[in-house]
């Protein structure tokens, strides 16, 4: 499922939806036009107040990250803002756990960002070519 | 908050006490509970086996008459109003006893619609399938998972605007329990309704839950809104220098020196940044905060359960 | 925040007729027996009556059958039912007093309809066999003092009277098992344990009777006589309830010279079996309320 939440996220459950919708359609999960599963479908899913749902929801159709269609439920906006703005917040994110993490183990910032680029490198020939054609079609 | 209670749904607490008291014999059951539930909230109750979570939900069901104090769902006291009270009430006690033992699952939920004038037998009907109830079975010859799920669907076929569950996955396989929360989840979403869950089990409600009421020793330890709980209830990794002491006021937050050794994990209960500051200002470092789940975060307010 | 109408408590009507259903259905194995074990002795007797040729009278009051019958239909009434404690009974949407009553009155009515087909059956039973059923009847009266032996009567003292048919002795088995049932039914709602008060009073009673036959001053025995005949066979006591007193007083005597009759000690009258009837019924319906009282709702203090 495209939406999985972290029992020890201090943070709003709606806001933690909200991240992972957003989440989904920056990695490709979620494209526009895509349908989202319903209020009722999510909530059993993640065993969460659908109020919630709703609220998360309703955020992010205020936001134009999504819109309802009329009978038929809620789906990602064609405008959804480019991954770009999203991919930077999502990449932020990371950052400050990866930091915090780093400290936790006694690795300064300036050390575990020229580890990072070592590890990087050597990673590069292992993986797979990088994820640039999103597999939708797996999820959802 | 005083006991008085305008009847009608809004304007004020879906579900709430004032100051109940109880006791049988020399056992103080509740000693004074509060107990305040905003409509359309998942109400968490935690507590320990004898704190008083069951007698208060007994007590909304005017199932017990409690020594002192009043309690009121969706503005109708009680005691004085019982029965139209309990018609907006879906529950689930807390032992596995479904009425009537010679009924079938069919008959009893016959039996049931009869009393509740918005049981919709469709719904029942979709229910007893989702939950797998062997509905031809007479009601005594049931495992207890079994009528345990029979008395959710007793509870949620009228559509109830509240409803009060006791230990609702007790006796249940752990598949099981996942599933019945989550047909809980499917049922709020097509009736709303506002649910106060009493359970041990806290880390299957930690998603469902956005209130959280810890009982404790007949006293609500806390309650609060889970956002709130979450953000105040963290937990600090320290380090002390040699010979240190607790000032008094970290201490009532809970710090307690645990091992021997100059790192300490300490649980606190308060606002993040004035506890940095008194941790700071004690001489000792901060090295980090962390997030609790919420069973761990309530588990701060029972001390006596747990060894930090 | 929304505004929805609140649900509403279901209407008596629809409760009564639900306890109508349910007590009917926890009824239904017991009667199924009962009425087996009722049509096989209704075919022996019919059978042996008419070999015999024996006239069977009309007299519905006669039989205690549907006094036991009322006593003992509360157990069958609230089997399986936690009458005290968090059941589910009560935590249904009902004022809870009033719902313990609504389960008695529906018990009371599966009650009345078995008490009429148990009279009809005795109905044809005399029709069948030709016995009296409005007409008037001879019969042998006696007066006998209370500690007197049922032998060696003198057959002078007894007279032969015409009694006439009376009709509204055929409501005594109604009569009888509703009082007898009001009363077991406030035993079994207001006590949680209604078997040790039953064990309790059946105790006593043979204690009583026991001193009565064993103790040597006559004066106790009288005293104690006078106080069962009060509870049970007196003008008020249980069997003007239960039978307007045809059972106590409708007796078997030898004479003096051989021959053994039956007798009546006395003419039941239908003015007595009123009074003692609203009496008991009374004394039951008091009874039945205070229990119901003990399970209703509303504050304490």
């Amino acid at each position: 499922m495209l939406v999985s939440l972290d029992p020890r996220d201090a943070r709003p459950l709606y806001l933690q939806i909200m991240d992972e919708v957003r989440r989904a359609i920056v990695v490709g999960s979620l494209r526009p036009e895509d349908p989202l599963p319903s209020v009722r479908e999510l909530a059993s899913e993640l065993v969460v107040n659908p109020r919630t749902v709703s609220q998360a929801y309703n955020e992010l159709e205020r936001e134009g990250v999504l819109y309802v269609r009329r009978g038929q439920g809620t789906f990602v906006s064609p405008g959804a803002r480019s991954g770009d703005d999203e991919r930077r917040a999502l990449g932020r994110a990371v950052a400050k756990r990866a930091l915090l993490e780093a400290r936790r183990n006694g690795v300064g910032a300036e050390e575990l960002m020229r580890i990072m680029g070592e590890v990087a490198a050597e990673e590069e020939g292992e993986l797979a070519p990088a994820v640039s054609a999103p597999d939708h079609g797996e999820e959802g | 908050m005083s006991g008085s209670m305008q009847t009608g749904p809004e304007g004020g607490w879906a579900v709430a006490t004032h100051g109940l008291r109880k006791r049988y014999g020399a056992q103080t059951a509740l000693d004074g509970v509060d107990l305040r539930v905003p409509e359309g909230a998942v109400y968490v109750l935690i507590g320990a086996n004898g704190a008083g979570k069951s007698t208060t939900l007994k007590v909304l069901m005017n199932l017990e008459r409690p020594d002192v104090g009043t309690a009121a769902i969706l503005g109708l006291d009680t005691a004085a109003q019982g029965p139209r009270a309990r018609a907006q009430t879906g529950y689930v006690p807390e032992r596995h006893d479904a009425g009537n033992g010679w009924m079938t699952g069919a008959q009893l939920l016959r039996h049931a619609a009869a009393y509740y004038p918005s049981w919709e037998h469709a719904y029942a009907e979709r229910l007893a399938r989702a939950f797998e109830l062997p509905l031809g079975r007479r009601a005594g010859g049931l495992s207890k998972g079994e009528v345990r799920r029979l008395q959710l669907v007793l509870a949620l076929a009228h559509r109830p605007p509240v409803l009060l569950l006791d230990e609702p996955t007790d006796g249940l396989d752990p598949l099981a329990r996942n599933r019945t929360l989550s047909l809980l989840a499917e049922h709020l979403a097509d009736s709303p309704a506002t649910v106060v869950i009493s359970t041990h089990h806290v880390h299957e409600v930690e998603s469902l839950a956005d209130h959280v009421g810890v009982l404790r020793q007949g006293r609500l330890a806390a309650q609060m809104p889970r956002d709130e709980l979450q953000r105040t209830v963290l937990r600090y990794r320290v380090q002390l220098p040699e010979g240190w002491r607790a000032p008094a006021d970290l201490q009532a937050a809970g710090a307690v020196r645990t091992r021997p050794g100059r790192e300490v994990q300490w649980t606190l209960v308060g606002d993040r940044r004035e506890l940095a500051e008194r941790i700071a200002q004690a001489g000792a470092q901060l090295r980090e905060v962390t997030p609790l789940t919420l069973e761990d975060a309530a588990l701060a307010f029972l001390p006596d359960e747990v060894s930090r | 925040m929304s505004e929805t109408a609140l649900h509403s408590t279901p209407r008596p009507r629809d409760v009564l007729r639900e306890q109508l259903r349910t007590v009917g259905l926890a009824l239904r194995a017991p009667a199924t027996v009962a009425t087996v074990l009722a049509a096989g002795v209704a075919l022996l007797v019919a059978l042996g009556l008419a070999k015999s040729g024996t006239r069977i009278d009309f007299h519905p009051e006669l039989s205690m059958v549907p006094g036991i019958a009322g006593l003992v239909l509360p157990l069958a009434v609230w089997w399986g039912e936690e009458r005290f404690g968090p059941g589910f009974f009560w935590t249904l949407p009902v004022d809870r007093g009033r719902h313990a009553l609504t389960r008695v009155a529906a018990g009371w009515m599966w009650l009345m309809t078995a008490v009429l087909a148990f009279v009809l059956w005795l109905l044809v039973l005399a029709l069948l066999t030709g016995g009296n059923v409005l007409g008037d009847e001879t019969v042998r009266v006696v007066s006998l003092p209370p500690l007197a032996p049922a032998v060696g009567i003198d057959p002078a003292a007894v007279r032969t009277a015409s009694r006439a048919a009376q009709p509204l002795f055929w409501l005594v088995p109604f009569t009888a098992a509703s009082g007898a049932y009001l009363l077991a039914s406030a035993l079994a709602l207001g006590t949680r344990r209604p078997l040790r008060w039953i064990v309790g009073c059946v105790l006593g009673f043979f204690l009583v009777l026991g001193t009565v036959e064993g103790a040597r001053a006559v004066s106790l025995r009288l005293a104690l006589t006078r106080v069962l005949e009060a509870v049970f066979s007196g003008p008020y006591g249980l069997d003007a309830l239960l039978t307007a007193r045809s059972e106590s007083l409708h007796t078997v005597v030898t004479l003096a010279t051989g021959p053994t009759v039956e007798v009546w000690r006395g003419l039941p009258t239908t003015g007595d079996w009123a009074a003692a009837t609203l009496l008991w019924t009374a004394a039951g319906m008091i009874a039945l309320w205070l229990a119901a009282r003990r399970h209703g709702e509303g504050r304490r203090g």
